[in-house]
């Protein structure tokens, strides 16, 4: 059974069309990307995962349970930072977290806590109100008060939007470990250089999923430019991102001796996901 | 039941807001000041018994109405309400918490709002009739809490909050008895005038602080009080979405 399920979902908003009919299938135990631009859905699919909203039509499982109908027991068991903070910023750090944790009966809450405030750096500064906080430390807040009771599924809507690099790759660092300790994670981004960093990615624009896959799979359909070397002149060739055309290609060129000199220009994940997203709209 | 936490998380927050806190006790006091500084300038024939806590009993209704109705709409802008759903929390459980936080200032308002009042205009009251303004001045403090908690729930930005505080709170000075015997209103207004706690909350007042008058004769509107808090308390718990 996969961690998350859903078909033919779709969402409509009066006559706005936020989610058309989207298909996913997203395998436990990984960090899971759902890549798009702004306004492409993200925040909407999210939400009818962890059953904060109602959809106009669709199936949808997260680990096999009804986000609607099961809510009460899968709110155990699944994880949600919100795009916004959505934390209380006149209390302390500690308060916030231990107060979304005591909706779940954790066992041993304080200790949990303490774990979670050093988990997300925050230990020095738990006693202080969020008010006195950097954004970027009230998502650290967020995540911790997100997975202050171990859920299974953790859904993160846009975590790493508007942070410094290096607090996100930090940020980065705690998925892959939580990943690691068997935890789902869904990750929304709209990032295009976060792909790379999930085991698997779903692209998803103006409410389809225009694709599902490894972001090295992804990165095959792209284009290796190669520039050849041979007799003083410069060739050009271009040929796709598969491996196997690449080794084609040095067959074919690279092991004569004229060849005096190869370089591999290949495109970026995020250039082929841009172009992705550019060809479903032409 | 997870009420108590959720309470409990209410009334940290409205501990550490002290400037909150004092403004909500000040504000009722300055503004009873106020009356009585304009009862001053009217003849001394007046009977002031009959607005002063009328008065302060709309005041205490009027804020606890409106802090509370506040507090829960920016938890559904700032997206905890939210967050407290997807957590588990169930609706029971955020209503139930909120009254049990507000009850606190509820309480606090009602007495310090009833004690400026009786002081300040020299009001002489056995300690029967004081206990029993004080119970009737709480019980309109937490049908106000369950209101402001109602009203929330039909709002998603503070901003439509706003239109309620008129449409709720104005026409209750007028038709509710505050300012006049409500038995002169054409009949249809009278009937308006049952719509609004206070009016149920002015009839208790009046009936007790008659000479001679005792909460004996006014069971009726105390019940019919009480039932409004309660009945708001129910709706509100339908109202208020868990999923948008």
């Amino acid at each position: 059974m996969d961690a998350i399920e859903v078909s033919g979902l779709s969402k409509r908003y009066g006559r706005v069309e936020a989610l058309r009919g989207v298909d996913l299938r997203v395998p436990g135990g990984a960090v899971f990307g759902l890549v798009g631009p702004n306004g492409a859905g993200k925040t909407t699919l999210i939400k009818a995962l962890v059953g904060a909203l109602r959809f106009t039509e669709g199936k949808v499982r997260v680990i096999g349970k009804d986000p609607l109908k099961d809510r009460a027991e899968l709110r155990q068991r699944i994880g949600y930072m919100p795009q916004v903070p959505a934390l209380y910023d006149d209390l302390p750090a500690r308060a916030n977290i231990e107060f979304f944790g005591s909706a779940h009966r954790v066992p041993d809450l304080g200790k949990r806590v303490e774990e979670v405030l050093r988990l997300t750096d925050l230990t020095d500064r738990a006693r202080d109100p969020l008010y006195t906080f950097s954004g970027g430390m009230k998502r650290r807040v967020s995540l911790a008060c997100a997975l202050v009771h171990r859920p299974e599924i953790l859904f993160l809507d846009e975590p790493t939007a508007a942070v410094d690099p290096q607090l996100r790759s930090r940020l980065w660092e705690t998925f892959r470990k939580l990943a690691a300790d068997g935890a789902t994670l869904f990750i929304s981004t709209h990032l295009m250089d976060e792909a790379m960093l999930c085991d698997r990615i779903a692209i998803l624009r103006q409410g389809r999923i225009i694709t599902s896959d490894a972001p090295r799979q992804i990165l095959q359909r792209g284009k290796t430019r190669l520039l050849i070397g041979k007799d003083g002149k410069e060739e050009e060739r271009i040929i796709s991102g598969r491996p196997e055309d690449f080794a084609a290609a040095l067959r074919l060129y690279g092991l004569s001796a004229d060849v005096t000199a190869v370089s591999v220009e290949a495109d970026s994940l995020e250039s082929v996901i841009l172009s992705l997203i550019e060809e479903e709209v032409a | 039941m997870r009420t108590p936490i959720i309470a409990r998380r209410v009334i940290s927050q409205l501990l550490r807001n002290p400037r909150f806190l004092v403004l909500s006790i000040v504000a009722p006091l300055v503004i009873v000041y106020f009356l009585k500084v304009f009862f001053d300038t009217l003849p001394p024939t007046l009977d002031v018994g009959r607005y002063a806590i009328p008065v302060a009993a709309f005041l205490v209704h009027f804020l606890a109405f409106l802090l509370c109705a506040i507090a829960l709409v920016q938890e559904r802008t700032a997206g905890t309400l939210e967050r407290m759903f997807v957590n588990g929390f169930r609706r029971t459980e955020i209503i139930g918490g909120y009254m049990l936080g507000y009850l606190g200032l509820a309480t606090f308002q009602a007495a310090v709002a009833l004690a400026e009042a009786i002081w300040l205009f020299k009001l002489d009251y056995d300690t029967k009739t004081l206990a029993a303004l004080f119970v009737v001045v709480w019980i309109l403090a937490i049908a106000s809490v369950m209101l402001g908690i109602f009203v929330s729930t039909f709002a998603r930005r503070e901003s439509q909050v706003f239109p309620f505080v008129p449409l709720i709170i104005l026409p209750s000075v007028f038709l509710s008895g505050l300012l006049m015997d409500a038995d002169l209103l054409p009949e249809w207004a009278q009937w308006l005038g049952h719509a609004f706690p206070l009016y149920y909350a002015n009839n208790v007042i009046q009936e007790v602080i008659k000479p001679n008058g005792s909460l004996n004769n006014a069971w009726g509107s105390l019940a019919v009080l009480v039932g409004y808090g309660v009945a708001l308390l129910l709706l509100a718990s339908r109202t208020l979405r868990e999923v948008e």
